[in-house]
């Protein structure tokens, strides 16, 4: 792939988030029609899948030859997905959907490119907050235009960890997150939820939150926010310490490698299977 | 609804330095946010203070006094564990110069200086001021609330399975009262549509009134974390009471608010509720 090449897909996944954006943005205060997947908490609505459908046909109209992975058409056609070397775009055109329904601010539009099975490319936008979250592999991560760092902290008694409860309502599932927001509590300085994977791996990225961590998401929750995190210094890695598995359903991010490893150690570990 | 005897006009002058001091304390806030700090302890190793904190406080009584030396004053920092505090009728500023002391530590916007007044026990003005996120909260009895001008108006949500619930962990570590609140979390994730946590209790507060959530509850906090923020919700229409479901007791250190009566209703029934003694 050239630089050329790459400017091109960077510039049309800026594109893409603002329209995107925009169509969240109309959509925020209006009463929304709501449909459930997999339970009572895991909610879709109109918007998320008008949005995926205009942005699958925005990007094939100017990459006819990339693959595409999106939540909504995956939902429908309930594929499991195989990665591949190719160009392949990941987008979640509503990453915190009840945070839609709801009127909580924190929702994204996230979309990450990969290529030979490395993410080049991470968007992660929130609308409502006017935060445009970017990174491309080796050259750093924005919000807006200021560059990114992650903390700096090495103790997990002196950071604070986000997490989520996540959309399965199933009763073991829950007892182990919650077992996991005990250990958390116990062992840092405290905890924040927001609703949004996207959000909280870039909140990581910028600094607000030193950790976060959480079982049972899917690919087009993190891929992008991965990659910002990991270029404003941080750590993503599988929970259990070894390398990220993109397909795996789960994800640690931390400001460091001590505190990476901290976590690791206090949380139970979930197995969702795969995407 | 109750009106309080206070006039208009004695309202008015008290709001106007209330409005006041809460810029400038965000002015202080926003100043050292990006700073690295010099932290202290309180009850755990999760509750922190901070020379900002102390300073904050005392720039804000002094004013207070200046204009207003007859009335009394409740601040986080000069309250000391041994002191109980009393409620009078005498006009009463509660402050907690940071709420969101540890936000303010780790770099996270969520960071306010929060402002109630009493008169005759009862909350008269509210102002919460989030600086890093340049978000005015306030409210007058009987005048509604306003998010930097803007009208608020709570959630209309009944049902507590379309809800999404605010919460804090708190600064305790204690195990016993850890796993209470654990427990609440876990019927949190049954019940509702899902939980959301940001470090403040006031911006919590805050975020109810402005419909963006629909219920908060916490055990453990203190007279200062809620009392602005709890007029500022029941100004939006949102419903304040004891998480028992009964009347809200000030110095009870706990709160829970709902965007309606149902919700509250709801809400309350499904948590263990915890006695974390008293302000």
């Amino acid at each position: 792939m050239t630089e050329q090449e790459l400017d091109e897909m960077f510039s049309t996944a800026i594109e893409v988030a603002k329209e995107a954006g925009k169509v969240i943005r109309d959509g925020f205060y209006k009463e929304k029609t709501v449909d459930t997947k997999i339970s009572a908490a895991d909610l879709v609505t109109e918007t998320d899948q008008a949005i995926e459908k205009m942005v699958h046909a925005m990007i094939t109209k100017k990459f006819p030859d990339h693959r595409f992975i999106g939540e909504e058409s995956t939902a429908e056609s309930g594929e499991k997905h195989q990665l591949t070397d190719d160009p392949t775009w990941i987008i979640d055109p509503i990453d915190g959907t009840t945070n839609f329904v709801n009127h909580v601010q924190e929702v994204s539009f996230s979309l990450g490119v990969m290529v030979n099975k490395k993410t080049v490319i991470g968007v992660v936008y929130a609308p409502i907050k006017e935060e445009m979250f970017s990174a491309r592999l080796g050259k750093g991560a924005y919000l807006n235009s200021e560059k990114l760092k992650a903390s700096d902290i090495t103790d997990l008694k002196e950071a604070v960890i986000i997490f989520e409860g996540g959309n399965s309502r199933d009763a073991k599932l829950l007892e182990e997150k919650v077992k996991n927001i005990h250990a958390l509590i116990a062992h840092s300085r405290g905890i924040r939820a927001y609703g949004s994977a996207a959000v909280n791996l870039c909140h990581v990225a910028a600094g607000r939150g030193q950790g976060y961590v959480e079982y049972g998401l899917h690919i087009w929750d993190f891929i992008a926010g991965a990659l910002i995190a990991t270029e404003a210094g941080a750590v993503v890695l599988d929970p259990t310490g070894s390398d990220l598995d993109p397909l795996r359903q789960r994800v640690l991010c931390a400001c460091s490698p001590e505190v990476a490893k901290a976590l690791s150690q206090i949380l139970t570990h979930i197995d969702t299977g795969y995407d | 609804m109750v009106v309080n005897t206070i006039s208009d006009q004695d309202v008015e002058e008290m709001f106007e330095l209330a409005r006041a001091v809460a810029l400038e304390a965000g002015q202080v806030i926003r100043e050292n946010f990006y700073k690295d700090k010099v932290v202290d302890t309180k009850m755990s190793a999760a509750d922190l203070v901070t020379e900002t904190d102390q300073a904050i406080e005392k720039m804000v009584h002094t004013k207070i006094l200046a204009k207003f030396p007859d009335h009394k004053f409740i601040g986080e920092e000069s309250t000391h564990e041994t002191h109980k505090h009393e409620l009078t009728d005498d006009p009463t500023w509660i402050i907690d110069p940071i709420d969101g002391t540890t936000n303010f530590v780790n770099h996270i916007p969520e960071v306010c200086f929060s402002l109630g007044i009493m008169v005759n026990k009862q909350t008269v003005i509210g102002i919460v001021y989030a600086p890093i996120k340049e978000e005015l909260y306030t409210a007058k009895l009987g005048q509604g609330s306003y998010l930097n001008g803007e009208k608020l108006q709570a959630s209309k949500i009944k049902e507590l399975k379309q809800a999404v619930i605010l919460f804090e962990g708190g600064a305790s570590r204690d195990e016993q009262i850890l796993q209470d609140k654990l427990k609440n979390v876990h019927s949190l994730f049954t019940n509702a549509r899902g939980v959301r946590s940001y470090g403040s209790g006031a911006l919590s507060i805050c975020n109810v009134a402005a419909g963006r959530g629909q219920a908060f509850f916490e055990y453990g906090l203190h007279i200062w974390d809620f009392t602005a923020g709890n007029l500022i919700a029941s100004e939006a229409g949102a419903v304040v009471t004891d998480p028992s479901g009964a009347e809200l007791n000030p110095l009870r250190r706990r709160v829970l608010v709902g965007c309606s009566a149902e919700v509250a209703q709801s809400l309350s029934k499904v948590l263990t509720h915890l006695d974390m003694g008293w302000d």
